[in-house]
Order: structure tokens, then sequence, then C-alpha cells
């Protein structure tokens, strides 16, 4: 081709070669190589800060515990193990803990410290920590977790660098699961201090993680922490994996999506539009996708419930107030039902009490709940409307994600003569109603805070008010009990209390328990070695990629 | 010209003010919400609960609220001196009122957001570039576009090129953005991933633990053509009805009539006159692009104006939803005191 007809060649089609050039330059700007072995995963939730002082809901306490530690911790067993602390002791008179923090850990490197370099963990950081928790002026939601239970005057004491006690106004057993909270992370004061509020954006714990880039609502990334001081039983450095890169996009089905396409390693739980496409009835892979994903389950330490408020003078659906309505409500529909059509059989149908399946204190024998028994559900019902006449309807408040098994329990209701109607809230609004017992039947959900059934019965102890006791449950029997449980000393005594007071939620039926739940995890090929914990809780410490 | 536009900035100013108002009352006054509560996790107790009311001005009477939210907005204002006030407002002093309060000068201070502590301007601030850019493009595609194929239309009106410029458009205007979202994303990005190499999200910046952040500028395409095809049909239909408005007059016969190419009779004397209504829409449009395009933003995974406020809303975040409703305001404010001097120089008559 001689030049001048090039030239006009060029002429001909120079816009056709400028689109391709530019989409050219467009695509060659893709995405990252490297041999890095980064976890992926994505958060629908998003999370609102990295301050462990307000790692409220269970997206914030994943970054915490990546970021920082605790005293102690809970392995999966829901057993307490050491984490900063190597071994503790508790007074003769049960109201002291002494800790014995370990000498080797290490802030992650910041601007704040002398030269960058981040300086050792002292029994300081851990009085500074706590006593941050329970200043007014950081207004930390988790502020309960020591408010009325530790000394007023000395609660947190450095005796050395390396001992810490703290005392408490009584004995109270739930103190360690307390402590093994993300709220009861160990910070460092000169960091938070040159931040302030911004300390959120900006931490700095003693983590396998360390904190590398946030842009908010898009993504996070964490490089591994390489002086950090937990090992492997080989006596290898924990963790195995160079980092972590966490997405926030907020459509669980693109989630999926994305999963499917192998660009994230990890997924928690399935767009339920998806659902019946991946799984089985029987909550296992369909065999499409065995050997291209895997699936792990685990007790997961969250009840679903109605809760039933249970103040006259604050209930307007006066018929809930009779306790032969709220156990034909418990009898009249099938847990075993909704659990495998609704739930593709994830989660176990809550026959046995309010304390669920995994922790110590729930048995099925001595605990013994309400099962599907519709003729039972009829003469409970039969009985209140020969006393009262004609049972007005029953509104039963839900927000939208939950509604189906809401919308199931009244459909059943309703054949046996219960005429209930379910109402959908926006879910803020419905948890705002929640807390100021203005809702009167509603649908409820309950994580453990820690894994003791503790946690599950202060739901319904008289002198709190919503929340927890969100169905402002009055009990004397029960009140009496619980007090006597967190100050009992012998852990087989503690968990017949804890039956005893179960077997009374189950008796006077201020709330309906649906069922137990499980913690569906999807994992990509290449993860090995991933953990699933009952309290939900992402633990990359000891996952490797391959 | 001046006293023309001291008039709009002062109208303007009463426009911010009565927004003000009105998310004020909707927020604390009609709505029975607690944001305070709304903070907390599962689990909390009174004296939680009490520290956050106090920290959020929500153990003060409404009034008082209301007089304290102003004050942090207005530019001029009274401020402590407290070391905490100085770090917080930033501002300059003009002169003392007494041993402890001053009257200030400040740029507006926003608050920070209840749920994430954040401050509400720099959350604004970092979702802003984001959406200006989403917008723009997609209003710059539109516009060169529209006006494109408006003016073919106009000019082969009755022919099939006509015809199927206005059927396409008119499927345009009927296809809602979250389904045409939705379709794009799934069809391009997923489907058809290995030969577009597209994404189902595409977000501006790909973040690497190691290698830090890096632009990926293909992102834009998806959600830039999603956003465009409304305001691209509209902007079709007005230039055409508008140029065949205009190529019926008389000065285009007579234009023609005294030789002009027909090349510069469309462009130079048809065309800007029909641009009045077209330039009315673009910038209606473009005002509402920047307040937020929520569903492509949520699609798409694109920080923005839009999904800040979406979830602000959902939460009860008021600090945010103030914020982000002040600051949708001020770009219409400022789009139609734009849009007024444009018309001025495109329309010379106006001027008076």
């Amino acid at each position: 081709m001689d030049p001048k007809q090039m030239h006009n060649c060029i002429q001909k089609y120079k816009s056709l070669l400028f689109i391709w050039i530019v989409l050219h330059t467009l695509c060659a700007c893709s995405s990252f190589h490297n041999d890095k072995k980064i976890f992926r995963l994505n958060q629908v939730q998003g999370v609102e800060s990295l301050d462990p002082a307000f790692a409220k809901n269970l997206n914030i306490m994943w970054h915490v515990h990546t970021l920082y530690n605790r005293l102690i911790e809970y392995d999966e067993n829901r057993q307490v193990r050491p984490s900063l602390a190597m071994s503790w002791e508790l007074s003769a008179d049960r109201k002291t803990y002494t800790f014995h923090l370990r000498s080797d850990v290490y802030f992650h490197d910041n601007d704040a410290f002398p030269n960058g370099k981040g300086r050792r963990m002292i029994a300081k950081d851990v009085v500074y920590s706590f006593a941050r928790i329970l200043d007014e002026k950081t207004a930390s939601p988790g502020a309960w977790i020591f408010h009325d239970r530790v000394d007023t005057i000395a609660p947190f004491i450095a005796i050395d660098d390396s001992t810490f006690q703290l005392n408490m106004l009584r004995p109270f057993n739930p103190m360690l699961g307390i402590l093994s909270m993300q709220y009861a992370s160990i910070v460092p004061q000169e960091v938070v201090e040159k931040w302030g509020k911004d300390f959120r954006a900006h931490p700095c714990g003693t983590g396998a993680f360390m904190f590398q880039d946030w842009e908010e609502g898009v993504v996070i990334t964490y490089r591994k922490n390489e002086h950090y001081w937990e090992k492997d039983s080989a006596g290898n450095s924990l963790p195995y994996i160079d980092g972590i890169k966490a997405t926030f996009i907020d459509s669980k089905a693109t989630e999926f999506l994305l999963f499917m396409q192998g660009d994230l390693d990890f997924m928690n739980g399935i767009d339920v539009s998806f659902k019946d496409q991946v799984l089985t009835k029987n909550g296992t892979l369909k065999p499409d996708f065995q050997g291209k994903i895997a699936l792990q389950k685990h007790a997961y330490l969250n009840v679903e419930y109605l809760g039933i408020l249970q103040i006259d003078s604050l209930n307007p659906q006066k018929t809930l107030l009779q306790k032969k309505i709220r156990q034909a409500i418990n009898y009249g529909f099938d847990r075993k039902k909704l659990v495998t059509y609704l739930r593709n059989n994830i989660g176990v149908a809550a026959n046995a009490g309010f304390i669920p399946i995994g922790l110590p204190g729930f048995d099925s024998s001595l605990v013994k709940g309400y099962t599907f028994q519709p003729e039972k559900a009829r003469q409970l019902i039969d009985e209140v409307k020969k006393e009262f006449g004609q049972i007005p309807t029953i509104t039963l408040l839900s927000n939208d994600n939950y509604s189906d098994r809401c919308n199931f329990i009244a459909s059943q209701l309703n054949a046996l003569g219960l005429p209930i109607q379910v109402e959908i809230m926006q879910p803020s609004l419905l948890r705002e109603q929640m807390s100021l017992s203005k809702a009167s039947f509603f649908w409820g959900t309950w994580i453990a805070d820690y894994p003791d059934a503790e946690s599950y019965l202060t739901m319904f102890y008289g002198k709190n008010t919503a929340p927890p006791n969100y169905t402002r449950f009055k009990n004397e029997t029960y009140d009496r009990l619980y007090e006597q449980c967190l100050e009992e000393a012998d852990e087989q005594k503690k968990i017949a209390l804890y039956q005893q007071m179960d077997r009374i939620i189950i008796e006077e039926a201020p709330c309906v328990p649906l069922f137990y739940d499980e913690v569906m995890h999807f994992l990509n090929k290449r993860v090995r070695n991933f953990k699933t914990n009952s309290l939900n809780m992402i633990e990359l410490k000891s996952v490797q990629l391959k | 010209m001046l006293p023309f536009l001291f008039r709009k900035v002062l109208n303007s100013f009463l426009v911010l003010l009565g927004v003000v108002g009105i998310v004020f009352v909707l927020f604390f006054v009609l709505l029975p919400a607690d944001p305070a509560r709304l903070t907390m996790g599962q689990r909390s107790d009174a004296k939680s609960l009490e520290n956050i009311r106090k920290e959020l001005y929500l153990d003060k009477p409404v009034y008082l609220q209301f007089l304290f939210y102003l004050n942090d907005l207005s530019p001029l204002a009274i401020h402590g001196n407290t070391k905490e006030d100085i770090e917080k407002y930033d501002y300059t002093k003009l002169f003392s009122i007494s041993n402890q309060n001053n009257v200030v000068l400040k740029a507006p201070y926003l608050r920070r957001s209840y749920q994430s502590k954040k401050e509400v301007s720099s959350m604004l601030l970092d979702a802003f570039p984001g959406t200006f850019i989403l917008a723009g493009l997609a209003i710059f595609f539109a516009t060169v576009f529209g006006i494109l194929f408006g003016i073919i239309a106009a000019l082969k009106k009755g022919t099939w090129v006509d015809t199927s410029v206005i059927f396409t458009s008119v499927l345009g205007i009927s296809a809602p953005s979250f389904f045409a979202g939705i379709l794009i994303a799934y069809v391009f990005g997923f489907l058809l991933r290995n030969y577009t190499g597209l994404s189902i999200v595409s977000p501006m910046w790909d973040y690497d633990p190691f290698q830090g952040r890096h632009l990926i500028l293909k992102s834009l395409i998806l959600p830039v053509f999603t956003l465009s095809i409304r305001p691209l049909a509209i902007i079709v239909q007005i230039t055409r009805s508008a140029m065949l408005d205009v190529l019926s007059q008389d000065y285009i016969r007579t234009a023609y009539a005294k030789g002009l190419s027909k090349k510069a009779v469309v462009w130079k004397h048809a065309l800007r006159n029909a641009l009045n209504p077209v330039i009315t829409s673009v910038s209606g449009w473009f005002a509402e692009l920047l307040a937020g395009s929520f569903f492509i933003e949520y699609i798409f995974g694109w920080k923005g104006i839009g999904k800040i406020t979406v979830d602000a809303l959902n939460k009860f975040d008021f600090p945010v939803v103030m914020g982000s409703v002040l600051f949708t305001a001020f770009i219409f404010i400022v789009m139609n005191i734009l849009v007024d001097v444009m018309y001025g120089i495109v329309d010379p008559r106006i001027k008076k």
C-alpha cells in the first residue's frame, strides 16, 4: 500500500481507529496481577466504623475481630481460651479477676508512636480501653457491658505492665463472656487521642491483619501483620494469607453472581432468589454445584422468634395477654415444615426452649418446647372464645425480609380459627417500635453476644427494659433464678438454673421460638482450613489459599 | 445582570431555609423514630442510651435542637471558645459576646453521621466526584447523541429514519433505569463477560492491599450508558419537535432564499433557535442526575450521593439526610441560575 493510499485509508476509518484505541486503553487498565494470596469477600450490609467502641453489629464486629485482640476469646467449641491474657484467676470472693498478659504483643505500626513503630501492649492499655467504653464522652453503644457490673471507684487497675485487675461490684458469672466481645478490644491511647472521633477510620490494634485502605461503602483492604504474636501448633507464624479485600456490594444477587464467577472466595448465606437453584430441600448443594464450590454449615447462636408484649397497659391487643392464646400460637403451626420449605432445612425447628442448640443449657429432654398440635391449639382457642367471645384479628409486625415465615404462621393459625394478619414495616421502624414497647406482637431475632445461655435469658429478666427485654416479661420466680445464676459458682447448678428458667419461658409463652439458626458459608475451591463457628465470626487467621 | 443575580441568590437562601425547616419537622415532629436507639446494637441499657442522646443533642427540646442546628449550619454563628469547639467548627473569630461565646465566621457545619460518626461534609465530598463523573458523562453522551438524532429525525421527517428514531426513543423513555440497569449488567457484565471484558459491578476505583488504588475506566461504560438512556430519548424527542417548529418558520425560507447552504441553515440558524427547550431539559436532567441516581449506583456498586441518601433514610440518620437534601437543593439552585444565564447567551432576546 503506498503512503497516499494508507493516508486515505486512515482518514476514512479515523473514527473507528479512535474508538478502537480508546477501548483498548480502557481494557488495559483491568484488574491487578500479583501472586499475593488475597482473601476476597463481600459484605452486603457494609460497615460504619472500625472503632471497637462501636462494634454493635456482626459486620463491624468481624472487622474489629480482624484488626484487634481481646484478653480472651472463645474457640470453635465455645471454650474460653487465652488471647492477650495468658492466664487469669478469680479471687475467693469471686469479685476480682486478675489477668496475666503476654509480653510479646505489639501494636501495628502507626504515626502516633515514636518513630512510627508499633509499641508493646501493656496493662495500662487494657485499663485505657475499658475505661474508654465506660466514658460518657465516647457515647459507646457498648457501655452496657460494664454498667452496674464493675466497681465504681477502681474498676480497672494495671498492677504492673503485664498484670491487669478487674474489680466487680458483685460476683458476675458472664464477665468472661463479656470480655470476649469486640467492645472489649484493646486499643492504644496515643492513636485514639491523635484521631479523636476519626479513629473510626484509622484503626490500630494488635490483630492478625493491619488496616490498609478504606473507601467507605466500596471496599476495605488489609495486609497481613508480619509481627503477629500467634503461632500454629507447628510453630509457624499466623496468618498464612497475605491480605484481605472486603467489598460492600449491597445486592445479594450480584454477590452470588460474582461468587459463581470466582471473583469472591467466600459468601455468607445466599440470596433468596438463588436458594432453590443451589440448594436441595435438605440443605445440601445440588449436584450441579458439587465440586465447584464448598458449603459449610454450623449451629449458629441465633434464634428467630415471635415476641408478645406482656404489659397490660401497653398492649392494645388484649387477646394476646391470655396465656392460652399464646400457647395456642405456639402449638398451632408446623415449625418443621417452616424450616424445610422456607429455609431449605437450614436451621433446626425450635421444639425445645429458647436457649438454642449449641449452648450449655440446651437439652430438649429437660426443656420440652412446643410441637405442632393443631387439635390442642384449636381447643385452647375455643376455650378463650367461650370465655371472651369472638377474637378480634391480631396484627403481627414483621419486616419485608422475613414476611414469608410470618405469613406461613398466620395462614396456619387462621385455619385453626385464630385470625392473624401480617403487617410489614421498615426494619428500623420495627426495631424502634419494639424498643419503645409499642409492638404488641412482632417478629424478632436474637444473636448471642457471647456463647453463654445467659445472653438469651437476660431477654426475659423483669428488671431489664427493652432492649433486651422486648416482651417486657416479668416473673418473680424467673427474676430470682436469674439473679441466682449470675452468682452461682457451680457450673452444673448454674446450668440447672438456666433450664429451670427456660421452662418458665416455655410455660408462660411470652415468645414463640421458631427455629435455631445455622450458619451457611459458601467457599471457593481454593480456600483451605476455613473454620466456621457458632457466632458466625469470620476467622481468617488460619485460612490458607491454594 | 447583577441585581438579577442578587435577587436569585436571596431567593435561593430562603429556599434552603425552607428545606431545612421541612426536613427537620419531618424528622423530629412527624416521624415517630428515635435515632439514638437506632445507633445501638441489639443489646443496650438506659445509661448507654442516655449518653448517646446527649452526644446527639437529642436530650434537648425540639425547638432548641432546631436553633442549634441552624447555628451549626449558618456561616455567621455563635460558638463557644473551648478547644473542642474551635476544633469542631474551625472558625474565624469576629468578636466575643461573653466570656465563653464568640460571634464567628465559618464554613457551614453539617455535623457527623449518627451511625458512622463520620463528618457529613466529608461523606458528601467523598461521594460527589463519583456522582459528578457519572452524571456529567451520561448527560454529555445524551446531549450529543440526542441532538444529533433529533436533527436527523427532523430533517428526514416521515421517512423510515424518523420512524425508527422515534420508536427507539419511546422504548428508551419507557424503560425504567432499574430494569434497564439489571438487564444491561446481566447481559454485558455476566453473560457476555468473556467478550466485553466488563463486570456486573463497576466501582470507579479498584483496591489491592499491596498495590493500592487503581482507576478502572472501563467501569464507566455500563453505568454511563444505562444512565444516559432516558435523557437521550427525551432529548431526541424535544430536539426533533423544536427543529420541526423552527424549520417551518419564514426566516429559514429566507435563509435558503439568500443562497445559504443547507448545513449553514440547519446548524447556524435553525439549531440555535431550537436549543432553548433542549437546554431546559438538559439542565433539569443534569441537576436530577447530580442529586444521585440511586438505582444505577445500587446495581453497579457505584459510590454516589443517591446511595448515601437512601442508606441514611433507612437508618434515620438525620444529619446525613439533611446534608444530602441541602446539597441537592443547592445543586438545583446553582443549575437554575446557570440556565438563566445560558438562555441569555443562546437567545439574546431574553437578556432584556
